[in-house]
Formats: structure tokens, C-alpha cells, sequence
């Protein structure tokens, strides 16, 4: 999914926080949001991820304005995990029971997706009980678990241990190589972006840099 | 003293005897009592949760009456249920003054403020997270209707039975549209009120342990029930 913003502005009371005049995320890239606190970053994720309405210009999917449709095919992680007060595995497999996959079905791509994680020894624990590594794990999961075509990460992996950053990262990349799934992920780590993404762009105040 | 040493044995005697006019009060009262909060709950919490979610012009008036309709007096209550439905009132027809349906009418329009004001707050406290994951996953304002009852059931449960204790202990409402007749409106509290006046303890003894053993249980099942969640 490739996503145009042109002429964005969003302001808290009477100050401004984004001022985009034009800016394309590449279809099927893993795009790199970089900048420092407070530029905007996971305000601009939040307009793009549709949940904040209250801002001037236009962001197009695909060449379209947001709908029923695009919210399906689009998810955003957020920095702190938020899981449901259910086992593990019924929360991976929660926007798969949204979008009416059959009971069987579910339970094998949950299955499969519980294996890539290697949180085999969790899918039967209560998911809110889970440390914050293991929890973004599985928030992660939740979010792959149905293929979507846009994915927004915001600062996925802050705070977690580095051997489930080394995880987060090898799904994020098999997740666009498979899928060809557009990928616009907010971080602080340079070294991560190398890692990840095809391009940067650098917000401050609220602009793009480059 | 002795007459309340008295009033405690008769009363265990009442009840361990099984004396038929005492469960039957004990019946309706929780009859009444759990079918308006049942009633009331159906309704109030899908839409306390929406519009708790939900912003709308006028959230903070809203929210200001809404609170001050959940410490409306029950004898308001009652009266506006009996002025309803009196002979000369719009549902006089219907001929409901004075019976056990009066009463369920007049408990779930007492609860009913109580139920939403409640699941409200609680909504427009801890829903707007819930709502936000829900839409990053695909969820529809139903799904995430659903989503936020699920995931706020233990405080749901403590709201729905702030709201039961309420109904259950409530003598004003049910005496008004219920007129304490015997052996048809005469519920727990009506009855401790009248036995009280007449000066007979052991009965309005026995309803009280009664009453205390209801709240007990209930209790005792929200706390067990909350822990393991």
C-alpha cells in the first residue's frame, strides 16, 4: 500500500506539530520514520493509522481516502503492548476471528506464527500476565498474524532484550519480503534502521528533512 | 435486652424452619431486585460504553446530569412510577399499581442511572485505550462494543452488583408502587420497615440476617471471581 500526505498540518491548541507539505511512503518498502522526541513522529503514524481525525490536508492509500476497507488491511504497534485479558494465543488470533476466518484456519496461522516467534512455551498463558519483552513479542504477532498490506511500528522494540529485538527484526523483514507489505516504522536506534529499512525520513518540528 | 436476645432465636428458628411467608418475601425480593438490574444492565452497558468511547457536543453536561441522577432518592423514584401508573396516569390501563411488576419498573428506573453512570465513567476512563487497539486490528464499533465489555467484565460485574445492592436494599420505591401487601408485593425491606413500626423483631430480624447473607455471598462471589481474573 503506498501512502501520499500532501499538505498536512496538525496542531495541539494553537501550536503547530506537523507541517507536511508532500511525502510518499513506497509500496512493499520498509520505510524509517527518524527524528527527535517531540518532531511529530508517532502523531504522523497516528493520522496515517487513521485514528486521529482532527488535522488539515490529505493522506491517500493507494490513491484512496481512508474507509472501512483500508482500516481492515492496516494495523499500528504501539510502544506499549496492549493485550487483551486472554490467553496469548486467542489474542494473536483476534483480528483473524474480526476478519470470520474459519476456526481451523485460525488455529493453524496461529500456530505457525506462535513457532516463528519461538513463544511456544506462552500461546496458553493469560497474555496481560506477560513480562514487557514477551509482550511485545506477542503484540507484534497479533499484528502479522493477518497479512496486512500496511504496517505501523512505533518504536516496536524500545525497552525489550536483544535477542527479541533480533526476532522482531527477522519477522518485520520476512513480513515485507513475503507479503510485500508497505512497513513505516518509528525508532530511535540508528543501527536498527540500517538493519531494516529501504529509506529514512527525518521529521523535526514537525518537517520533513529528508 | 432479652426481647433482642428473643428476636435473634426467633428469627433463626424462622429461618431454619422454612416458614413459607419469609421465603416467599425472600423470593420476590430477589426476584424484583435481579430482574431490574437484569433489565437495566442489558441496556445501560452497551450504551455506557458507547457513549463513554464516543465524543459528542455536550459530554461534560451530559456527564454532570448523568451523575446527578445516580443518587436520585428512591421515594422520587417510586412516586413518578406511581403517578405513572395510577388510574388517572398514562399507563393507568394497564392496571400495574401494586404489583411485583410496579416494583421491577420502579427498581430498574432506579438502577438504571446508577448502571450507566457507572459503566460511563469507567468507559470514558479505560475504553478510549481499548477502542484505539480495536481499530488497529479491524474491529467495528460492535466488535469494539464487545472488545471493551470483555475486557472490563470484572468492573462491569462490581458495577452490576453496586447496582443489585442498591435495588435489594431500597425501601422507598418498592413501598410506594408496591403498597407491602401481603403475601403479593412484601419484599424484604418494606417488611423490616413495618415489622419495626408493629414493634415484632424476630421476622424483621430474620430478613435482616437475610439481607446480610445476600450481600455476603454476592461479595464473597465477586471477590473470588475477581482474583482468578
Amino acid at each position: 500500500m503506498e501512502i501520499s500526505v500532501k499538505n498536512l498540518e496538525k496542531y495541539y491548541s494553537e501550536k503547530q506539530i506537523l507541517d507536511i507539505e508532500d511525502l510518499v511512503i513506497e509500496k512493499g518498502k520498509i520505510t524509517g520514520l527518524i527524528g527527535p522526541n517531540g518532531s511529530g513522529k508517532s502523531t504522523l503514524l497516528n493520522i496515517i493509522a487513521g485514528l486521529d481525525k482532527d488535522f488539515y490536508g490529505v493522506v491517500k492509500y493507494d490513491g484512496e481516502l481512508i474507509n472501512k476497507s483500508i482500516y481492515k488491511n492496516m494495523t499500528l504497534v504501539f510502544q506499549k503492548p496492549y493485550l487483551f485479558k486472554k490467553k496469548v494465543s486467542e489474542n494473536i488470533g483476534y483480528p483473524l476471528k474480526l476478519r470470520k476466518v474459519d476456526k481451523e484456519e485460525i488455529k493453524i496461522r496461529v500456530g505457525e506464527i506462535i513457532g516463528r516467534f519461538e513463544i511456544e512455551d506462552l500461546k496458553d498463558k493469560k497474555a496481560h500476565l506477560l513480562s514487557g519483552g514477551e509482550s511485545q513479542k506477542v503484540n507484534l504477532a497479533r499484528a502479522l498474524v493477518f497479512d496486512p498490506k500496511l504496517l505501523l511500528l512505533d518504536e516496536p522494540t524500545s525497552n525489550i532484550d536483544p535477542e527479541s529485538i533480533k526476532i522482531m527484526e527477522r519477522e518485520i523483514l520476512r513480513f515485507n519480503e513475503e507479503t510485500k507489505g508497505t512497513v513505516l516504522i518509528v525508532t530511535h536506534n540508528i543501527e536498527q534502521s540500517k538493519r531494516l529499512c529501504d529509506n529514512l525520513i527525518y521529521l523535526d518540528e514537525g518537517k520533513v528533512g529528508f | 435486652m432479652d426481647y433482642i436476645y428473643d428476636g435473634f432465636k426467633e428469627a433463626i428458628k424462622l429461618l431454619l424452619g422454612f416458614d413459607k411467608e419469609v421465603y416467599g418475601i425472600i423470593y420476590l425480593s430477589l426476584f424484583v431486585s435481579t430482574t431490574a438490574t437484569i433489565i437495566s444492565s442489558l441496556i445501560c452497558i452497551p450504551v455506557g460504553i458507547y457513549l463513554g468511547i464516543k465524543e459528542f457536543k455536550g459530554k461534560k453536561a451530559f456527564s454532570r446530569t448523568l451523575y446527578t441522577f445516580m443518587s436520585i432518592p428512591s421515594v422520587i423514584v417510586g412516586l413518578v412510577v406511581a403517578i405513572i401508573l395510577s388510574r388517572r396516569g398514562p399507563f393507568g390501563r394497564f392496571d400495574l399499581l401494586y404489583t411485583p411488576k410496579a416494583m421491577i419498573i420502579a427498581q430498574t428506573l432506579l438502577v438504571t442511572p446508577l448502571i450507566l453512570g457507572l459503566t460511563y465513567s469507567l468507559s470514558k476512563s479505560r475504553g478510549k485505550e481499548i477502542e484505539k487497539i480495536g481499530i488497529t486490528l479491524g474491529a467495528n464499533k460492535r466488535d469494539i462494543i464487545i472488545l471493551t465489555i470483555k475486557e472490563l467484565k470484572v468492573d462491569l460485574i462490581v458495577n452490576i452488583v453496586t447496582a443489585f445492592s442498591r435495588a435489594i436494599s431500597e425501601v422507598g420505591a418498592v413501598m410506594i408502587v408496591g403498597g407491602n401487601i401481603k403475601n403479593r408485593t412484601r419484599v424484604i425491606t418494606t417488611t423490616i420497615s413495618m415489622m419495626n413500626s408493629m414493634g415484632d423483631y424476630p421476622m424483621a430480624i430474620a430478613l435482616g440476617i437475610v439481607l446480610l447473607l445476600i450481600s455476603f455471598i454476592i461479595n464473597s462471589a465477586i471477590y473470588s471471581y475477581g482474583g482468578e481474573d
